[in-house]
């Protein structure tokens, strides 16, 4: 369908850059995307994917707002606190764009949330069992996951786009076994602005992926943002991964 | 020689480690951990954690993967939350 003059002005900026241009616009209107988490992460993921004009975002948390979230959760205000997090979501995204049908799953991840079909996952979640079903499920049935995660001052990022391959997951670099460590966002802290920086990259890897220009799967990004440093990482496949190895 | 890069907070607690270490026969990130514990047990206990990775030359490696003479060992803190 072609854009109607409102969205020509809305998103002007996109459509003036040769390598977006209509199509491109059209191809985040047509995408239907999972935010998993909408803590830290999925606010600026979300924000940046409705404000791009992404079709519909589906947003998966089971939690409510509390008081120590709004130094680093921006979708949330005071008013918010006690109520369901993806309900204030709704709210705030709707109001940025109101052509971003937005679907509600105020519940944690399960496997009723992941019955529905998705163009590509995005993992904001905080512990590995969530991340590593997503992960399962993006292997299985073919769709790109973008993964993000922080701690401290650190962040991470790390994106497969499993319609384009597959091997090398999620649990080829870090195992499913693995156990989780003592250091979290709950007893350690962390900084707002960093959940920000990979929330960002997040967004941009997912608008990359829906508009075709990735080619690095299994690519590892880290971000210091006490020394200021970047720091690119390649994976390999396991062969004998349980998720997507051969053998 | 092996350049060695304690990513992040690992920084922190690797202190005056030195940047380069011999390379030897058969030398593997399992091994280089295990002789900074003596003199930096606080290190080598943040190294110990589940989740930290290891990479050599910007690779993803494994613990017990060989190093190369001339490689760049960085060990990288897990980074878990939301």
């Amino acid at each position: 369908m072609p854009l109607n003059d409102s969205q020509f002005m809305r998103y002007s900026r996109h459509l003036l850059m040769d390598d977006i241009a209509e199509s491109g616009q059209q191809k985040l209107l047509d995408a239907h995307v999972l935010i998993v988490g909408m803590g830290g992460l999925g606010c600026p993921v979300s924000l940046y994917l409705a404000a791009a004009g992404v079709g519909q975002l589906s947003l998966c948390d089971g939690d409510t707002v509390d008081r120590s979230n709004l130094q680093r959760q921006i979708l949330y205000t005071e008013d918010d606190c006690d109520k369901a997090k993806v309900v204030c979501a709704q709210a705030r995204l709707n109001a940025l764009n109101a052509d971003t049908k937005i679907h509600l799953y105020n519940e944690q991840l399960s496997s009723q949330v992941l019955a529905n079909s998705y163009d590509l996952v995005v993992d904001c979640t905080d512990n590995l069992t969530a991340r590593q079903q997503l992960n399962h499920h993006c292997v299985s049935h073919k769709i790109p996951l973008v993964s993000g995660s922080a701690l401290g001052w650190e962040g991470q990022l790390m994106a497969f786009d499993f319609a384009a391959n597959e091997h090398l997951c999620l649990n080829c670099i870090i195992d499913k076994d693995s156990a989780e460590p003592i250091m979290n966002c709950g007893n350690s802290g962390v900084v707002g602005p960093v959940l920000g920086a990979v929330g960002s990259l997040q967004a941009t890897t997912v608008i990359r992926i829906l508009l075709g220009y990735f080619n690095q799967h299994g690519q590892i990004q880290r971000y210091d943002g006490k020394n200021g440093q970047w720091l690119g990482l390649l994976a390999e496949a396991n062969q004998h991964c349980v998720i997507c190895g051969t053998q | 020689m092996i350049k060695l890069l304690f990513f992040g907070r690992l920084g922190d607690f690797a202190g005056d480690v030195a940047p380069q270490i011999e390379a030897t026969e058969g030398l593997t990130p399992a091994l280089v951990r295990e002789s900074l514990a003596a003199d930096y047990p606080a290190l080598a206990a943040e190294l110990s954690q589940p989740q930290v990775l290891v990479s050599l030359d910007q690779r993803i490696a494994r613990w017990d993967q060989v190093i190369s003479d001339g490689a760049e060992l960085a060990f990288l803190p897990p980074v878990t939350g939301g």
